[in-house]
């Protein structure tokens, strides 16, 4: 699950990381609240919305006159942001942060994540601030220094060195440093973080180390026992589908094709989603009902997908293990006597039950197609979207 | 033998009482799988099809001598339950569990490197050899005994690869299901290894999915060491990248972990790789008959 900088930056300061000054709005009076309180005259304004790249979406934006910090909040709040990683439908931002603009000497990047080759926690650092880690890593390696968390999200004094003269921090500075690093993996590892990055950390013409921006994800697994970072959970930065999903616990990833997908298993769902696109169609999502899925969890899995406007056929793939065969033919037919589908519908059973839950469809009076193996579902899903649209 | 498991491996089922524990070893002793036991805490002395229930792995271990555990416990709890399994000194932990967080299979990785045990998982379907012993969740009548050894990192796909290789006649040594989180107790060399070793596994079939780089480091593996005909296939062709694909370790990220990527690699170290899900069989024949 991702949270807003704003609430990462929160969780920071819990571990004395110093953020600077900063406020949240949501609407005119919020953003006349915060430039009041914070007595600004100018500022930095920044979108909050769960994606990266806010800075080139035109997501953040410098005022140099409190007028200015009211035009430019305003125009900010309900920005959507559009980019590679919100898809196609972008995501909407609900609230901007405005920030007391530092005055930068220099930027570094600090990150902490699990390196799953190592199968250890790692810290990442450069002196290549305020730009993408990623590129970094591609184009001047050696400016990246990694060293391992301890499982309970301790360091070693000598990587702190270590990484204090990597950074190019003496004396004070070098000080400030080394506790941002120290506690930065104590907090990402007690939030069961997958991602928790500070870039840019900065340093201030005033000699202080700041964090300028941050970013938290946190292991969706863990999220039982962190119940204050699951409170944060933002609907609105999801599209409606993707919410109902989750209110039934199915896996559900909205894509930009034409054929709905329901699938069991990760693997397979992938795998389906390829042999659609090898047969000239586009799925139109990825719906995984898991593995002890009930009857109910089945249909509101069909549901979201007849919801999706998109949609103009829908495949049923299932290789029944945990996964009773029976359990998804009742779901199905549940919708069915619910409402007139009129959208096509191949479905293929195979496995713990295959041939009971076929037989259930069959005597049940819902019109759909069956298919025996995945091509000819595949196949015939398209066939029949085809003669659905004329 | 074929590997890990066989006729005489002796197991229980820790989470025995709950509804899928109790589902699912059923179904694995209606397969002919030997189980002694089971294990649910504060629930030791009951009866659950037929087999005792102890509060702990270690007295179950003690009055059965059991050789291997199926853990069907809730994510919560499973790291302990693999933990509590090891330290009793279980050879192989099948754990099916899905959802298990990161930073609790840290803390059973740091134990199980050091460890003489064996984990398979978690999230996934679990060990078969075929006509003597399944643990795990997969359906044993798509199964067919022979000397195709499979590996794969999901679940359900498995099933599809092993159905296909039944239909061409291609019975299994053994298939595991090696999980599809990032952080799992058996990687795709392992099993390599394993299976290279067996005499009875003649070719091998590796299912793989978009993330991480274990299919990269299999196939140079394959390339250096590898004796035996190897057909693959690689799920997420058509994955967007930054999304996570329903496993927790189906990612592409930072331009890493592509499909494209691994069907080179695994090519370049003589792997026939199928091109789409529908022939993983297929491959597999060709992959045998390239090497005659």
């Amino acid at each position: 699950m991702n949270i807003h900088e704003y609430q990462a930056k929160e969780i920071l300061k819990k571990y004395d990381i110093p953020c600077g000054d900063y406020g949240v709005a949501s609407d005119a009076e919020e953003i006349k609240a915060v430039v009041e309180k914070m007595n600004l005259d100018a500022a930095v304004v920044k979108v909050q919305v769960h994606a990266g790249g806010r800075g080139k979406a035109g997501g953040v934006k410098f005022a140099k006159t409190r007028e200015e910090i009211f035009s430019v909040a305003e125009e900010l709040i309900g920005m959507k942001i559009v980019n590679e990683q919100t898809g196609a439908a972008g995501v909407i931002a609900q609230k901007v942060l405005i920030a007391d603009p530092a005055d930068i000497q220099q930027e570094y990047y600090v990150g902490a994540v699990i390196d799953r080759e190592k199968a250890q926690p790692m810290m990442i650092l450069s002196p290549e601030g305020g730009v993408e880690i990623e590129k970094v890593a591609a184009t001047s390696p050696e400016r990246i220094m990694t060293f391992v968390i301890d499982v309970d999200g301790s360091v070693e004094d000598k990587d702190l060195e270590d990484a204090a003269m990597f950074m190019g921090w003496n004396g004070d500075v070098a000080e400030q440093g080394k506790t941002v690093i120290k506690n930065l993996a104590q907090a990402f590892t007690d939030t069961d973080a997958s991602l928790l990055e500070i870039n840019p950390l900065v340093l201030t013409k005033n000699g202080d180390i700041e964090a300028l921006d941050a970013k938290l994800s946190i292991d969706d697994n863990a999220l039982f026992r962190h119940e204050d970072i699951a409170a944060l959970y933002d609907p609105t930065q999801e599209t409606t589908l993707e919410v109902a999903a989750k209110d039934h616990d199915l896996a559900y990833i909205a894509l930009d094709g034409t054929i709905g997908c329901m699938v069991n298993g990760a693997g397979l769902a992938m795998a389906t989603m390829d042999v659609i696109s090898l047969y000239g169609g586009k799925p139109a999502n990825f719906l995984d009902v898991g593995g002890g899925a009930s009857k109910e969890k089945v249909a509101a899995g069909l549901r979201i997908i007849l919801q999706d406007k998109n949609v103009e056929g829908i495949l049923v793939n299932i290789f029944g293990g945990i996964m009773n065969c029976m359990t998804i033919a009742e779901g199905l037919i549940e919708v069915s006597e619910e409402q007139d589908i009129t959208k096509p519908i191949v479905v293929r059973l195979e496995g713990t039950d295959a041939e009971k839950g076929k037989k259930m469809l069959a005597d049940a009076a819902m019109t759909m197609i069956t298919a025996d193996t995945l091509a000819e579902a595949a196949e015939k899903a398209m066939v029949a979207t085809k003669t659905a649209r004329k | 033998m074929a590997i890990l498991v066989d006729k005489d491996t002796k197991v229980i089922t820790q989470g025995i009482t709950g509804k899928a524990g109790t589902f699912h070893t059923q179904q694995c002793m209606e397969y002919g799988t030997t189980f002694v036991g089971g294990v649910t805490p504060g629930k030791g002395g009951q009866e659950v099809l037929g087999l005792p229930v102890f509060n702990t792995v270690a007295e179950a271990r003690d009055a059965t001598g059991c050789d291997a555990t199926l853990i069907m416990v809730p994510a919560p709890f499973a790291a302990k339950a693999i933990l509590e399994a090891e330290a009793a000194g279980i050879e192989l932990i099948v754990c099916i569990t899905e959802g298990i967080p990161v930073r609790d299979m840290l803390e059973v990785g740091m134990i199980m490197r050091e460890s003489k045990s064996r984990l398979i998982g978690p999230n996934c379907p679990g060990i078969i050899t075929p006509g003597e012993c399944k643990i795990g969740i997969m359906p044993g009548y798509i199964h067919k005994k022979g000397n195709v050894g499979v590996i794969s990192r999901s679940g359900t796909l498995t099933y599809e690869a092993v159905w296909q290789l039944t239909h061409l006649e291609l019975g299994q040594s053994t298939c595991i299901g090696i999980g599809g989180d990032p952080l799992n107790g058996t990687s795709f060399l392992d099993a390599l290894a394993m299976f290279e070793e067996d005499p009875e596994t003649e070719a091998i079939m590796m299912i793989g999915e978009i993330g991480g780089n274990a299919e990269e480091n299999a196939a140079m593996w394959i390339q250096e060491q590898c004796s035996k005909p190897v057909a693959a296939f690689i799920a997420g062709m058509t994955a967007p990248p930054g999304k996570r694909m329903g496993h927790a370790g189906a990612i592409i990220s930072g331009g890493k972990g592509a499909a494209a990527d691994k069907v080179a690699a695994l090519e370049k170290a003589g792997v026939v790789v199928a091109k789409t899900p529908t022939d993983m069989g297929d491959a597999m024949v060709q992959a045998i008959k390239a090497a005659l």
